[in-house]
């Protein structure tokens, strides 16, 4: 087996997760449990192969390609962990779509970045290098962070139209209510804020050091991640200082993850990837 | 199988008669003997508010229990004239009354289609006739089956989905926007009846606090002291419907007690989070224009019904799926009673003819000794079975053709006559 592994690529875990996308679709439709298992089936082999790849190929995770991946490797589980317990929840229709995106993404920026050596220790651990992968984690949690925030307020905006229209509350698209999706929102993005805050200080820090170029400060990457940090700001001064309905929250949500994906799609300013 | 089905049902029989021969448990056990001890039958009696039906059962036709004593039973039971009950009933004979057992208990034949309460209303009445003793091997047989198949019919047709009543869907709703409830406050307002039934079923969610204000206070302290509540004052409704997150209002206000711009002013910004408004007075207590699906999620008395009649129109769809398992599940019921009551004929028929056999040949065989061989014994032995196989093949075949058709009654009778069969 050992041999096939290295031969894994973008599309395996892609097609993986369109298949059990495919599947979950149909469910809606047809509620079988055979579809539900089979949907499982191939997310957990598309999230196998997403697993080995990053194993293997080790893409750097400050290059476009390799963030992308990394976050959508994270939000794979946070997908099957929920397919898992919401049975009869409409949950893989909502995270399945991101991950692909974000796959996808990741897939049309691959060709255009340096994809990493596979060192016995990433090299990023040695010497002074150690901050910046404390930064890059930093920021990567903060990212999954919005993403599951964004899940949760796609979900919640979908819930409250059908809310709106008064839709029947029995029918085929079964979701989680209101509260709980406010819920899930308010602690990713508290989760995400501090964690944001820390890598970007850390990576200010490290910028002013050791590539203290005026030209780096202005890189789409670092404005994209001080104009995520604001939004960020307006989102917990609206939801905690300021009387906001759960709609307008939702929707400054998907700002902040419209801007991720824009940040996690640029070109470090110099850690490689596309410039 | 000499079962018959005589009674009325909502389709036969307007309200005003069924609650005339309605059974209580008291009554229902005095007709229920009566009718085992008079007829000599297997009797089951089911009794509700849209149906009323003796099931009856006999060994043989004699004296049959028809459509007129069916009558005259009820009439006696109820002191009612004959002739008028006589003009809602309705019969079902034999594997029709098996087909009309099982489509009352997978709820084809009530009045709301896929209701969940008839099952266990003939599941009740089953189990009270044979506690009584007043069941046996063909009431038993087909109400167990009756069950069985309407078990099948809701999980394997879509029949039961959804909810039909109104305070339902109502909590549907609030299960749309809220995950748990012991942190919520319900504000009850007004005392209408509808409302009463759909706080039983608020209260099934286990709120934190429930609130309750009426025009009379009096009205309000009688509603709060009957769920546990706390009765808030008429003029305080503003204050209590900030602090609330659910809103419960059946009032019979002739015009809205809650237009937007007070709403607006007075509550909206005094409050976060979701509220839902379960405005099911008539006229409206809330003026519509307040909800938004995000801060505030009114649902009023259409928007419940409409979800109501959406539910009973699906059901409506299954039905087709749900007669085509009834009918499978009669012919195998009707197959596998046949096949009970002339199975053990059948047995008896072979051994009383084996004996025979057994008879004659030894009372032969002595008589042939020493001039036959081994082969020669064998091969008379063997035709005598194969002479025994032809003679009764015709018969036994006649049996199971009327068996089939649920005719092997008279063919039974005159078997166990002709043969002289225990």
């Amino acid at each position: 087996m050992a041999e096939y592994l290295p031969q894994i690529t973008q599309a395996c875990f892609g097609l993986s997760y369109l298949i059990a996308f495919s599947l979950e679709v149909l469910r809606i439709r047809w509620p079988r449990s055979g579809l539900r298992y089979g949907g499982l089936l191939f997310g957990a082999a598309g999230l196998f192969t997403h697993t080995f790849y990053l194993l293997t190929r080790q893409p750097d995770l400050a290059s476009p390609s390799g963030s992308l991946f990394a976050v959508s490797w994270v939000l794979a589980i946070f997908y099957l962990y929920g397919s898992w317990h919401h049975v009869r929840r409409a949950w893989a229709v909502f995270v399945l779509p991101v991950v692909l995106g974000l796959v996808w993404l990741g897939f049309m920026l691959s060709s255009q970045t340096v994809v990493g050596d596979t060192p016995s220790v990433p090299d990023w651990l040695i010497g002074n290098r150690f901050w910046g992968g404390v930064h890059g984690i930093l920021l990567l949690l903060a990212a999954v962070g919005v993403s599951v925030g964004f899940l949760a307020s796609i979900m919640y905006l979908f819930q409250a139209a059908r809310l709106k229209k008064k839709a029947n509350p029995r029918g085929r698209l079964n979701m989680l209510s209101l509260e709980r999706l406010e819920a899930m929102n308010r602690r990713a993005l508290n989760l995400a804020f501090p964690l944001l805050t820390l890598g970007l200080l850390l990576g200010a820090v490290l910028l002013k050091q050791y590539h203290g170029l005026a030209e780096n400060w202005f890189s789409v990457k670092i404005l994209g991640t001080v104009g995520l940090w604001l939004v960020f700001l307006v989102l917990l001064y609206a939801r905690y200082a300021v009387n906001v309905p759960g709609r307008r929250l939702a929707r400054l949500t998907l700002v902040a993850f419209g801007l991720l994906v824009v940040v996690l799609a640029a070109a470090h300013p110099f850690a490689g990837g596309m410039k | 199988m000499n079962l018959r089905t005589i009674g009325c049902n909502f389709r036969t029989a307007p309200v005003e008669v069924r609650e005339k021969l309605a059974f209580n448990p008291a009554k229902q056990q005095w007709a229920v003997s009566e009718v085992a001890a008079r007829y000599g039958a297997e009797v089951v009696l089911i009794s509700t508010c849209n149906r009323v039906e003796l099931y009856v059962a006999r060994a043989s036709d004699a004296r049959g229990f028809d459509l007129d004593l069916g009558a005259e039973f009820l009439a006696e039971c109820h002191g009612l004239n004959p002739a008028i009950v006589g003009e809602h009933l309705c019969e079902h004979v034999d594997s029709a009354a098996v087909r009309h057992l099982f489509r009352v208990t997978a709820s084809l034949d009530s009045l709301i289609v896929g209701e969940g309460q008839i099952a266990g209303q003939v599941k009740q009445a089953f189990e009270f006739s044979r506690k009584l003793g007043t069941t046996g091997p063909l009431l038993n047989a087909a109400f167990q089956h009756a069950l069985a198949a309407a078990k099948r019919v809701r999980t394997e047709t879509g029949i039961a989905h959804g909810h039909i009543s109104v305070s339902s869907v109502a909590v549907d709703y609030v299960r749309q926007v809220f995950d748990h409830f012991a942190d919520k406050t319900v504000l009850v307002i007004g005392a209408g009846k509808m409302g009463r039934l759909t706080l039983k079923h608020l209260e099934e969610l286990h709120p934190g606090r429930i609130l309750v204000t009426n025009r009379s206070p009096e009205k309000a302290v009688e509603v709060a002291a009957g769920c546990g509540g706390k009765p808030v004052p008429w003029d305080m409704l503003d204050d209590a419907l900030a602090e609330s997150d659910i809103v419960l209002s059946t009032t019979g206000a002739g015009e809205p007690i809650m237009p937007r711009a007070r709403f607006e002013a007075k509550v909206l910004p005094r409050r976060s989070g979701t509220m839902v408004i379960l405005d099911i007075a008539v006229p409206r207590d809330f003026d519509p224009m307040i909800h938004d699906g995000d801060r505030v999620c009114l649902f009023n008395i259409d928007d419940l019904t409409r979800i109501r009649e959406q539910t009973i129109v699906k059901r409506q769809r299954h039905i087709i799926s749900a007669e085509a398992i009834i009918d499978a599940e009669v012919r195998r019921f009707a197959d596998d009673w046949n096949r009970r009551r002339s199975g053990p004929v059948i047995g008896q028929l072979n051994a009383e003819v084996d004996k025979l056999r057994g008879e004659v040949l030894g009372q032969l065989m002595p008589k042939l000794n020493g001039k036959l061989s081994d082969t020669e014994r064998k091969a008379i032995e063997y035709h005598f079975r194969l002479f025994q196989s032809k003679l009764l093949h015709g018969p036994i075949a006649a049996l199971q053709e009327a068996s089939r058709e649920g005719q092997s009654g008279t063919l039974l009778e005159a078997l166990k006559k002709l043969f002289r069969l225990e």
